[in-house]
């Protein structure tokens, strides 16, 4: 049976150009993207959520689009990040663009205590990490904390506030999360995580150190929640507990990665671009007929487009193949 | 080629931060500053009133009312040819735009800066609730816009720092029981138990009420704060009724009460006196969800809708109100939508007091109200952060009637319409 250090990866996924171009692409594109859009349509900070949400997909991408795992609970690293960035900023003045960073590693701290979720699989997984974060919220609201998370009341960073840094960081956190996929993508490490979630087994079989690989995946998704959610806690300012750990942020992230496609470096990018678009446009033409609509346009991307935009590009890239195919 | 690829990726964050930082925020269209009588500019056509509302999700009960409330404002200003603005001398037409955020403070947040930045509102209006009204707070403040706040009365919104905020309809929250302290205190009750959400709006009632009784020896036996997502009290009823209390005050949101005061009922306990907080809201809702036997005899905040203010210095008054909203909303009549209805008062107060629609000369004019606006919610005055002061709730019970359940004001006596039956006779 070969090892993994005895396969080439570089036949597998392309050149070292090719390797290197493309994720420069994939996150050059955003950053240019974002930067011109801003002055095209100054919602800011509709542009900054999105850039966020962007982050949260790539986050789902590599925990759940490579590993199998699906955080249900993935708000919580997301709230505790939030948290964490927020209390460094108005405790010890630290500047917000490195609380972020402590934001970050919060929710990898987080990511490590929890570690022992991946003695479950499959729903079960996806329901205790839900019930971890539950969990979080509770703890981080409980009026006996007051002194230290200031409880229910949540905090207040108006003094803070600045909405183009701010965006400039979720652009910036965006476009960084998309070289992790990448990277994740076309390493040899990817190709552990692939394998785990094929088969972990056979993956274990082959020499795969399957808890540690798995443990790294987790680490960096959950790194990556505890940034988003501190700029988000940053750009809004003014929060409540309820708000950073609300699930439906996890859903949201969810069905933007799984509508472009898990796996992939740009499926959720370019899901989060369209959904949180139309989300936002119908909200603000259509707000009576807002969930209609928006279910609609879900069931139907599901029951035609199930593998999402990527499986969907895939599907049409391979019929013109076979067309080009048939006339040579 | 990675020696190539990483300075672009470099120079494009630089680029994206550059460009960023150049796009700050933006003033309104009705811009900052004051306006003095000279140079005044042209006034608008219509002046617009941007707000979002929680058209479902758990807030939509209670913004849904707040939302007509003030469509009915608009409804009878327009009427009249417009809303009066001092600065202009004449009436000037309102134009409603409001947004569905879905109970979530995440959309909310982005509608309120598309109200801000794309429709350039000239008057700012939060939805219901603390919740919603958070992500509303800072963006005012950045976009130098007065927020008229109806009902997000959170501590944290009030600061020396904020001159962009106006609670218009309810005092802050951690004034709420002060009424209702004294209340306890009048009736001389000696052991407490108080449940509440661990939220902003609860907490703070809570706390408040704990501080007032302890500083006039009462005990509070039992203190227990529970997740505000708990819609199931046995356990704690039975540990609450342990500790044989002469008042039993739950301070909880509507979907918090409903299920308290049923598991009350069903669970046979009896207490000399129940208190909740949104019965006096949606006396309605409650009735059809709890029923008057469960009703019966408790206690909540008896808000402004139930109190009658037949003279008043802006608007309509408390049974003219009444009439006209039914027939122009029906169903949806309660004290939230006297709430929307007020928000409308305090804007068109402030509107005949401004010098221009200039959002300092709004401001300005909603100071000047404070103190001498008397609306059908009562006396209008906030302090200096803009929080309210004014509009204090009564204590009000509520009794079995023919008609159902019928709610009384009973402390203090200033604003008494019966008096308190303590303890609650069983059965």
């Amino acid at each position: 049976m070969p090892k993994l250090d005895d396969l080439d990866l570089t036949l597998e996924t392309g050149s070292k150009g090719k390797k290197l171009i493309s994720p420069a692409i994939a996150a050059l594109v955003p950053i240019v993207a974002f930067a011109v859009g801003v002055h095209l349509y100054s919602n800011e900070l509709l542009l900054t959520y999105m850039a966020i949400y962007i982050a949260l997909a790539q986050g789902i991408n590599i925990i759940y689009g490579f590993t199998g795992y699906l955080p249900f609970g993935y708000f919580g690293f997301f709230g505790v990040g939030a948290y964490a960035s927020g209390l460094v900023m108005l405790d010890y003045n630290v500047p917000p663009v490195l609380a972020v960073i402590i934001g970050g590693v919060a929710g990898a701290l987080v990511g490590a205590i929890l570690l022992p979720l991946f003695r479950l699989r499959g729903a079960y997984f996806a329901i205790g990490t839900l019930a971890a974060s539950e969990a979080i919220y509770t703890i981080i609201s409980n009026p006996s904390l007051q002194s230290i998370t200031n409880g229910p009341y949540g905090l207040n960073l108006a003094g803070f506030y600045s909405s183009g840094t701010a965006y400039g960081t979720a652009i910036a956190l965006a476009a960084l999360s998309i070289l992790a996929t990448s990277f994740v993508r076309s390493s040899k490490f990817g190709l552990t995580l692939k394998a785990i979630r094929d088969d972990s087994y056979s993956a274990s079989m082959a020499g795969v150190n399957v808890p540690r690989q798995r443990f790294y995946a987790w680490l960096i998704a959950a790194a990556i929640a505890g940034m988003a959610g501190s700029v988000f806690g940053w750009s809004t300012s003014v929060f409540y507990p309820q708000a950073v750990f609300d699930p439906a942020l996890s859903v949201l992230a969810i069905v933007f990665a799984l509508f472009g496609g898990v796996g992939t470096i740009w499926g959720p990018t370019i899901g989060t671009v369209v959904l949180y678009a139309i989300y936002n446009a119908i909200g603000v033409s259509n707000p009576q007929y807002f969930q209609l609509i928006y279910g609609m346009v879900i069931v139907l991307l599901v029951l035609f487009a199930p593998r999402g935009l990527a499986g969907f590009w895939n599907y049409i890239t391979t019929k013109i193949t076979t067309v080009r195919a048939k006339n040579d | 080629m990675r020696k190539k690829t990483f300075p672009v990726i470099a120079a494009s964050f630089g680029i994206a931060l550059a460009a960023c930082g150049s796009s700050s925020t933006s003033s309104s269209s009705s811009g900052s500053s004051g306006t003095s009588a000279s140079n005044l500019p042209a006034a608008p056509a219509q002046i617009t009133v941007g707000t979002t509302y929680s058209g479902s999700g758990s807030f939509a009960t209670s913004s849904l009312p707040e939302l007509a409330g003030l469509k009915f404002w608009i409804k009878t200003e327009n009427a009249k040819g417009g809303v009066y603005v001092g600065g202009y001398k004449k009436r000037i037409p309102l134009k409603l735009i409001a947004y569905n955020d879905l109970s979530s403070a995440t959309t909310a947040a982005t509608l309120y800066n598309q109200l801000l930045t794309q429709d350039k509102v000239n008057i700012f209006v939060s939805d219901f609730g603390s919740v919603l009204t958070a992500p509303a707070v800072s963006l005012a403040q950045a976009h130098k816009v007065v927020l008229f706040d109806q009902t997000g009365t959170g501590i944290p919104f009030f600061t020396p720092q904020n001159k962009y905020i106006v609670l218009t309809d309810l005092p802050e929250s951690s004034i709420w029981p002060n009424v209702l302290a004294k209340f306890l205190i009048s009736k001389q009750i000696k052991n407490l138990a108080v449940l509440y959400g661990t939220n902003d709006f609860d907490a703070s009632q809570a706390t408040t009420l704990k501080s007032i009784l302890s500083q006039n020896g009462i005990n509070v036996a039992y203190y227990q704060g529970v997740p505000s997502s708990t819609t199931s009290y046995g356990t704690l009823l039975q540990t609450i009724s342990a500790s044989k209390p002469d008042a039993v005050l739950e301070f909880g949101y509507a979907a918090n009460d409903t299920p308290f005061l049923q598991n009350v009922q069903s669970s046979g306990m009896h207490f000399k006196m129940v208190f909740t907080v949104f019965p006096g809201q949606l006396l309605s809702l409650f009735q059809q969800q709890v029923g008057t036997a469960g009703l019966a005899y408790t206690y909540t905040y008896g808000t402004n809708f139930y109190v009658n203010y037949p003279t008043v210095s802006e608007g309509l008054n408390s049974s003219q109100f009444k009439t006209q909203f039914a027939a122009a909303f029906p169903g949806q009549l309660n004290s939230l939508s006297l709430d929307g209805y007020n928000t409308g008062l305090v804007i068109q107060a402030s509107l005949k007091n401004a010098k221009s629609l200039s959002q300092t000369d709004i401001r300005a004019g909603a100071a000047a109200a404070s103190g001498h606006l008397n609306t059908l919610n009562g006396n209008f005055v906030i302090n200096s952060e803009g929080a309210q002061t004014g509009e204090l709730l009564p204590v009000a019970q509520l009794f079995p009637s023919s008609s159902g359940i019928t709610l009384k004001a009973v402390y203090p006596a200033s604003q008494a319409t019966g008096s308190a039956v303590y303890p609650a006779p069983v059965g």
